[in-house]
């Protein structure tokens, strides 16, 4: 996608529309890794270019960058650098797209990255079932690069939304299950086998690597001030729901990305952390924090979705509500016994069991019961289902209404948004 | 023996402390139970409970140490101090003597571990912790068997009632772990009850 303020896009993507990078291309295109002899002088660049993470929390990539290299110089240990390309989120696909078509690009991030941390241990966290044989592709190709300094070592997420969630990673490639702990202490203080543990999604690394060859003023030349650079974002929009995968400068309004959408009922932005914004809303606003935040939502993962307009809203949120409290690792009590009544409630509103007064019941019930697990869980799986569901009762408000008196206006019953149908059941589940 | 008196004396505190000493034990026992079990007593909040077990502990620690310095000062029997923590020590009562010493042992193993359980993590702590359901046993075969006054009237029915309480409480804990649905059904257990429930409405 170029048009005028997208030149120099994309970056991260193959120019030539979709074809895998091997190491050849890779080295065609980018020639080598740029070194830089010593820990400090990556980390300053990235801070020079503002680069934020690209998992969704949009936490300043230099800041845990400094916060590994510094507490492994403290403690006299070798940490771990982690390359996360986990993508929990069902409704996301770029950092799979990534991996699938410019893998190098992230393995060289690795790479400066462990450089920059002093780390002698790399691994790459990807989620196999993504794309058919990613894995034995990233082997392939891992056999291909020859100046590797740090041998990455190839590992498997499970199919869990939290699975990405950085201390269930941790977790999990300490050989447990997948699941959050108690944020502290950090893992960039103790994290895997109790070294300091640098976690950076796969997007991240690849931008730093592009920061390393071209320094951080050709990054500044797209995006905000606050936000620099270009990220990748997952659109779907139209009848199939099928996603592409756009990378976009950092503050480009969002009616370009979802095109003229008279039709559209609502588009959720983030993802199913994410919020619903009336259609109308989210063509005033642009793809960054600042503006979004406005309007109570966030970039998130880069995840836009605009819900055609013959789809309901409410039936799809408690769609997305049901998976979400399912995928609640069951550990924190506001989560494990709050999620599953919001997702009772939103069912009961969305097929309009619950009509009349016990639809306006439920409605207060769901308000309630998002306040109350709001903030109160080890990971924020509780905070960002509860937004979730909150956006949906202000956005769909006239569609609530319609439900209460026995009506939905929708014409299409096909699902729209993707929800993996495997649900753990047991602790296997989360290996 | 023929009442107290100053010759006395210490024997009596000696065999009065070890029985205070094995009810704070047993009341230690039954809290840690509740405690691990995450259960509450009536007007205390849980942290209460914690707190509780904790104070108790350190309370019939010191109620041994009493009973253990009696018993080793008295002069009527030669009970070299080091058998206070050294089994087979005493040529008195060596068997019951050994038992107490190996209980006192394994206490301090739990106080010690439970004092730096900061320094030492939660599996280690945990570890050590378990020895408890050890302790309690072995304290009570050393008073039952080293003395006839746990063997004879109320004192009597104060031991095996004691014995009968803990063995209860370790079945209700036992019972009450294999209740519990493990973290990785918990979701799906309480999905499928929340909607079943949503359904009949």
């Amino acid at each position: 996608m170029t048009t005028a303020t997208t030149t120099g896009l994309p970056r991260l993507l193959p120019r030539d529309g979709g074809r895998p990078e091997d190491w050849r291309l890779h080295m065609a295109r980018f020639g080598p890794i740029p070194y830089r002899g010593s820990t400090g002088r990556l980390i300053d660049d990235v801070r020079e270019a503002g680069l934020t993470g690209r998992g969704g929390a949009a936490f300043p990539a230099h800041r845990k960058l400094a916060a590994v290299a510094e507490a492994a110089a403290n403690q006299r240990v070798r940490p771990v650098v982690i390359a996360n390309g986990a993508e929990g989120e069902p409704a996301s696909d770029k950092d799979a797209t990534l991996l699938w078509l410019a893998p190098h690009l992230v393995l060289d991030g690795l790479q400066l990255a462990a450089e920059a941390a002093g780390a002698d241990r790399a691994i790459l966290y990807t989620h196999e079932d993504r794309r058919d044989d990613v894995g034995r592709r990233l082997r392939a190709e891992l056999r291909q690069r020859r100046d590797d300094r740090v041998d990455v070592v190839l590992a498997t997420a499970p199919p869990r939304f939290l699975a990405g969630q950085e201390t269930a990673l941790v977790n999990h490639l300490g050989g447990g299950p997948a699941v959050p702990r108690f944020p502290l202490p950090r893992v960039t203080e103790r994290g895997l086998d109790g070294v300091p543990t640098l976690v950076q999604n796969a997007e991240t690394l690849a931008h730093m690597a592009l920061i390393a060859r071209y320094g951080p003023r050709w990054f500044r030349q797209l995006g905000t001030g606050a936000e620099p650079g270009s990220l990748l974002t997952t659109v779907r929009r139209g009848g199939d729901g099928r996603p592409r995968i756009v990378e976009v400068p950092f503050g480009v309004p969002l009616m370009s990305l979802l095109g003229d959408l008279e039709d559209a009922g609502a588009v959720l932005v983030g993802g199913y952390h994410g919020t619903w914004l009336p259609t109308a809303q989210a063509m005033r606003l642009r793809l960054d924090n600042e503006s979004l935040r406005s309007a109570g939502a966030a970039v998130g993962a880069g995840i836009l979705a605009a819900l055609p307009g013959d789809r309901c809203g409410l039936a799809e949120t408690a769609r997305v509500v049901r998976y979400l409290a399912l995928e609640s690792a069951g550990q924190c009590g506001p989560c494990l016994n709050g999620l599953p009544r919001m997702s009772a409630a939103l069912t009961a509103l969305a097929t309009g069991r619950a009509a009349g007064r016990a639809a306006a019941s439920a409605r207060a019930d769901l308000e309630r019961w998002a306040g109350l697990v709001t903030g109160r869980g080890a990971c924020h799986h509780p905070d960002g289902t509860a937004r979730f569901v909150r956006s949906a009762l202000r956005t769909f408000a006239g569609e609530l209404d319609r439900h209460e008196r026995g009506r939905c206006g929708a014409a299409n019953r096909a699902p729209y948004l993707p929800v993996p149908s495997l649900t753990a059941r047991t602790e296997e589940d989360w290996l | 023996m023929s009442g107290i008196n100053s010759s006395t004396a210490l024997w009596y505190v000696s065999r009065a402390t070890g029985a205070v000493a094995l009810l704070l034990m047993t009341a230690v026992l039954l809290l840690g139970l509740l405690v691990s079990r995450q259960g509450k007593l009536p007007g205390l909040p849980r942290f209460a409970v914690t707190g509780l077990h904790r104070n108790l502990s350190l309370l019939s620690v010191v109620f041994v140490a009493l009973h253990v310095l009696t018993a080793v000062t008295d002069g009527y029997v030669t009970i070299p101090l080091i058998s206070a923590v050294l089994p087979l020590a005493s040529p008195y009562e060596r068997l019951s003597l050994s038992l107490g010493a190996i209980s006192l042992d394994l206490t301090l193993a739990l106080i010690v571990t439970s004092l730096l359980r900061g320094r030492l993590g939660r599996r280690t702590w945990k570890a050590v912790h378990w020895l408890a359901y050890l302790t309690w046993p072995v304290a009570w075969l050393h008073g039952f068997s080293a003395a006839t006054d746990l063997r004879q009237g109320w004192l009597f029915a104060f031991a095996i009632g004691d014995l009968l309480l803990v063995i209860a409480a370790v079945g209700w804990r036992v019972a009450a772990a294999a209740r519990e649905v493990p973290r990785a059904e918990r979701v799906g257990v309480l999905m499928a009850a929340v909607h079943q429930r949503g359904r009949g409405r």
